[in-house]
Order: C-alpha cells, then structure tokens, then sequence
C-alpha cells in the first residue's frame, strides 16, 4: 500500500490564542505548555541520545530554544510539531557529539518481531494452522482490584522502560500522552505506516509483560 | 497480512490488531478479520488484552516536571519577557 504524505498541520485557533497568550509573558500559559509537553519531549530527545540524563539537558535547552523562538514562530506547522523539530533538532546535534555508533540512525523499525511465541499457534501440518494452541487468558476474569492495582502500573512502566527508543517514543507519545498519530509522525519523521508498526511492537511487548504478570 | 484472500488466522490477527484499531485496514481485510472474531473466543479474549494494555498504559501519569527545572525555565521565561 503506497503511504500517503505526512500532512503538515498548521496552528489551530487554540494554539493561536495560546501563542498571543505566551507572547505577552502569560507565565500561567507557559507553564501549562511545559506541563503538557515535558514528557513527550523526553521521549523525542532518548531516540537520538543514549542516556536520560543527557535528554534531560536536551529538553531543558530545548525550552530555551522555544523562549527565543516564540516571537518568529508563524503558525505554519502546530506548536507542538515546532516544538518537537526543535528538540529532534538538538538530540541529533547532541547525538552526533556523544559520537554514538549510528548518529542518524533511522526510527523505521527494523526486521520481523513477532506479537505473539508463533510456538503459541499450530503449526503449518495442523489441521488448522496458524490457530491458538491454548487459548489467550480472558482478562475479564481479573479481578478488578488486580487490573487497577499500582504493580499492574509499574509492570507495564517497566515493560516501557525496556522498549527500543523508538517504540518507546511512539506509545509514550500515543497511549501515555494522547497524541494523534499525524503528531507522532511529525516528531519523529517517520511515516505513517511506520508510526503504526512502532505502536504494535510496543503494544505487543506491554501487553506480553502484563501477560507474565496476570498468570504469574 | 493475510495469506489467503477469504480467511485470517489466529497467528495473522495479533498482527492486524493495531491496525484494525487504528482503523487502517482495507474494508475487504476489516471485515474478514471481524469475521474471525465472529467464531473465535481466543481472538476476542486477544484483542481485549491489547485494549486492556492501551487503557493500562493510559493510567501512567505523564512525566513530571522536576521542579528545578520548572523554576529554571519559567526564570528563562521571565528574561525573555523583560528583554
């Protein structure tokens, strides 16, 4: 399926009023705008460097970065996506200075990962290959005191933790921040297509880990 | 995607999941995996598990401003304004 072109978003009328807001030094508004795009700002800059502590720095000087720019930002592409450009800006800068292996290295996901064990499925001899040897549990049979407890949380924070940095850009950004797929893509710079591969490996892995948690 | 043009199998549905939910499958493939669904449990109970992580992973609160850093950047903020 050929991928269709990124749209570019330009500011939507929230965002210009928030930007005449910033502008004339609303500190309530600035505020805000870095409560609500901390994190995934975080998450754009550890694709690009190695550590958190170095994204951090990049965040931070990001921020400085959008101070300066306020006044010359036009409107012609959401602020978040400036925003993020900004950032991506500075991590590839400060990725080629921590002089990693691959400074550029492409987000496109790489090779075959399967969702699920294929041991879990009969195999091409079976009368029906392809189906679920054992059914997968039915989580709702999990208490609901188990599914909302703060260990089910940390299991799929920690199973985030370990994904590849992209994955875990895309579903921080997704699943943990509410962005819109069109979003991710622009913070990114990958396509569609691949922003949705991104999101199913990680979804496969979180729910993999709350998979080992529930049976445990 | 599918191998077959009039069947997906329970090994092809936890990969079509995310694009079924995404609502980026072709009609033709959103509806045989709907289908399958029709017939079979383990596929239901699978894609409620792929749900449930999204709600799951929805209740992590966002990241935090560390509060030095909040205070630097609203100082920085602050020059801007001045200057």
């Amino acid at each position: 399926m050929p991928e269709a072109p990124l749209k570019e978003r330009t500011a939507s009328a929230e965002e210009v009023e928030l930007l005449a807001r910033l502008r004339a030094g609303d500190e309530r508004a600035f505020e805000a705008l870095v409560d609500r795009h901390y994190g995934t700002m975080l998450a754009v800059a550890r694709t690009h460097v190695s550590s958190r502590a170095v994204a951090e720095e990049v965040v931070q000087e990001a921020w400085l970065g959008v101070v300066k720019g306020l006044e010359r930002f036009e409107g012609r592409s959401s602020l978040a996506t400036w925003i993020m450009r900004i950032v991506v800006n500075i991590a590839k800068t400060r990725g080629v200075r921590e002089a990693r292996s691959v400074p550029y290295a492409s987000l496109a996901p790489e090779g075959q990962e399967a969702a699920v064990e294929p041991e879990r499925f009969r195999g091409p001899g079976d009368a029906f290959p392809g189906h679920w040897r054992a059914y997968p549990g039915n989580w709702n049979n999990v208490p609901e005191e188990v599914l909302y407890e703060r260990d089910t949380l940390r299991v799929a924070m920690e199973a985030i933790a370990e994904l590849p940095p992209a994955q875990r850009a895309v579903i921080t950004m997704r699943d943990v921040q509410g962005c819109r797929a069109d979003e991710v893509c622009a913070a990114l710079e990958v396509s569609d297509g691949n922003q949705r591969v991104l999101l199913h490996r990680a979804r496969s892995r979180v729910r993999a880990a709350l998979e080992r948690h529930f049976d445990g | 995607m599918a191998e077959s043009h009039d069947h997906v199998s329970c090994s092809e549905v936890v990969e079509l999941v995310t694009d079924y939910l995404e609502r980026s499958l072709p009609p033709e493939e959103a509806a045989l995996f709907e289908q399958h669904l029709n017939f079979c449990d383990g596929c239901v109970w699978y894609v409620d598990q792929i749900q449930t992580t999204v709600e799951t992973v929805g209740r992590i609160e966002p990241e935090e401003v560390p509060p030095e850093v909040r205070s630097q950047l609203l100082a920085a903020f602050r020059d801007w304004k001045r200057s």
